[in-house]
């Protein structure tokens, strides 16, 4: 962990209001996918804008990212040559044991970088079906990255691009036909992480998620980040997370 | 090289840099990115008799230059801390100072006699905005405030006790001269004013718990205000806090009256703060060829009207 002079190599849209942004941090960090970073936006922004890293390749590094307020509303504005206080990396990330030899990742809006850095590192190691849910065809982006995954199955909700379904609909009817994985790994909006969890505890499969929280420091000191666990007790999403068990916590 | 040290209540500081209760926790994370030992001292997250879940999330907002937060005083109980972070912070070098809250004046009077002894000095938060029982019942009246501050003061003992102030009051001064009355060694100011933020799409206020506590770099002008209302008010030292960025922030408030300074927010903003705002004072001294930060103490000139 590290707080990065990091400047803007890019900066571009990459689908209906998600951008994608790339940094040089000047050196190399080391990097474990579905970890992120916290960038300073400046001015009178004093909280900075928590991000998952989508890939780290030598001194650069992407985050893409979706405007939703006046923070994300500011970065999208800030062109090539520009530096950021970028803290990173943050977080727990993503780890798949020696012995899951197939991945299923399941993911849906801006849940889909996360899993885009998990396919980038296990890329040829493991065998890897994408399960991508999207609002229409405008919202698709990542398809360069997915389409690497051993199966990649795209969908959308009203039918634009793929089937008409949502991502655990996919991931539902590809257990169906026999394609079961050793480890889920998925990242979402809360009612897909919900739908996720029944599935795979009915199936009984192993399964981990990526949570979103609004955080304060996001290092773990001020308890503003907490999800919570199914022993009654807070985890910090920063710190103890993003990525949790899934028999872990409550969706 | 300035003398940046300062002496409170008998308790030397290497530099009148803390860490603000509740943005810092027990030093640990901050210690994983610079030594924190060189920090003047460290104000804990408030510490309760039992530990406590705090409030459902979202936790916090944003808002231009500010930032509203409502914990509702998580954290892992006294006993929970005596155990695992107290002797680690203590060794760690800077003064420590254990925050507290309560819903009784028992257990205020309980707490403080718990960590009597243990720590360098108690802070007694009367006026944690964001749970009903987090003692901002006891912190707005200067009878209540007076009420509190004796009660624990008998359980604190020799450990020199901080009373942390509310900003959500009629008068500072007041408030301020009750906990002296009531025993207090020392004065902490400002809490955070409570406010709300609200999402205009779903007709909701951001926060889970409705209204927050707000901090950082837009509420200094008002710290700084009661900062000096209640150094004149009273002979205790203050420690004065509220929006301090950079060296320049904390200065004010020297200058305002206090004989340190405790920092927030900006830990959030920038981990890197307190140590870049101790040299910050450092220079700034060399600069202006002052030898001891403690001699900017009070040293405002009012202008003449």
């Amino acid at each position: 962990m590290k707080d990065y002079k990091a400047t803007i190599v890019s900066n571009e849209k990459i689908a209906e209001n998600i951008y994608a942004i790339t940094f040089d941090l000047g050196e190399q960090a080391e990097v474990r996918c579905g970890q992120f970073g916290n960038i300073s936006v400046g001015g009178t922004h004093l909280l900075r804008r928590p991000i998952a890293i989508c890939k780290a390749d030598g001194t650069q590094v992407t985050f893409c990212y979706q405007i939703k307020g006046e923070g994300t509303q500011k970065l999208k504005t800030m062109g090539a040559g520009t530096s950021l206080n970028v803290l990173m990396p943050l977080g727990n990330g993503f780890f798949v044991e020696e012995n899951e030899k197939k991945i299923a990742l399941v993911g849906g809006g801006v849940g889909v970088f996360p899993l885009i850095s998990v396919l980038r590192q296990y890329y040829g190691e493991k065998i890897i079906s994408a399960y991508i849910g999207y609002r229409n065809k405008d919202a698709v982006c990542g398809v360069d990255e997915f389409t690497k995954a051993t199966r990649f199955v795209g969908v959308t909700d009203d039918g634009s691009y793929g089937e008409k379904m949502n991502a655990v609909q996919a991931f539902e009817a590809d257990l169906a036909k026999g394609n079961r994985p050793d480890v889920v790994l998925a990242c979402g909006p809360t009612p897909m992480l919900r739908a996720l969890k029944t599935v795979v505890e009915k199936e009984n499969l192993p399964c981990y998620v990526s949570l979103e929280e609004r955080m304060g420091c996001g290092i773990g000191a001020c308890l503003v980040c907490v999800c919570d666990l199914t022993n009654g007790q807070h985890a910090r999403v920063c710190k103890d997370g993003p990525v949790f068990n899934a028999k872990d916590v409550e969706v | 090289m300035a003398n940046l040290s300062v002496n409170i209540c008998g308790v030397p500081f290497k530099n009148p840099v803390i860490a603000a209760s509740g943005t810092y926790g027990f030093g640990r994370e901050f210690h994983e990115l610079y030594d924190i030992g060189q920090i003047g001292g460290v104000s804990t997250k408030g510490l309760t008799l039992e530990p406590r879940l705090g409030n459902p999330v979202p936790r916090i907002a944003e808002s231009r230059g500010v930032i509203l937060n409502a914990v509702g005083l998580q954290n892992p109980g006294v006993e929970h801390f005596i155990e695992s972070d107290l002797e680690w912070l203590r060794s760690t070098g800077p003064v420590t100072i254990a925050n507290v809250a309560g819903k009784t004046l028992e257990d205020y009077e309980k707490i403080c006699a718990r960590l009597s002894g243990k720590v360098d000095m108690i802070e007694l938060n009367i006026s944690c905005p964001n749970v009903k029982s987090g003692g901002m019942a006891f912190g707005i009246k200067p009878e209540t405030v007076e009420e509190v501050t004796r009660v624990a003061k008998k359980g604190a003992g020799n450990t020199p006790l901080i009373v942390k102030l509310s900003p959500n009051v009629e008068s500072m001064a007041n408030n301020a001269k009750a906990a002296e009355n009531g025993g207090a060694d020392a004065l902490s100011l400002i809490n955070t004013l409570t406010g709300m933020a609200i999402d205009i799409e779903r007709r909701k206020p951001i926060i889970a718990n409705n209204t927050g506590g707000v901090s950082g770099a837009g509420v200094k002008p008002i710290a700084v205000r009661m900062t000096y209302e209640a150094a004149q008010a009273v002979q205790l030292p203050v420690i004065g806090m509220g929006g301090i960025t950079c060296a320049e922030d904390a200065i004010e408030f020297l200058m305002a009256g206090a004989v340190a300074v405790q920092v927030g927010t900006a830990n959030f903003t920038d981990p890197y703060a307190m140590p870049k705002i101790i040299k910050g004072l450092n220079d700034w001294c060399d600069r202006h060829g002052v030898a001891n930060v403690s001699d900017l103490t009070g040293t405002l000139q009012l202008n003449g009207r």
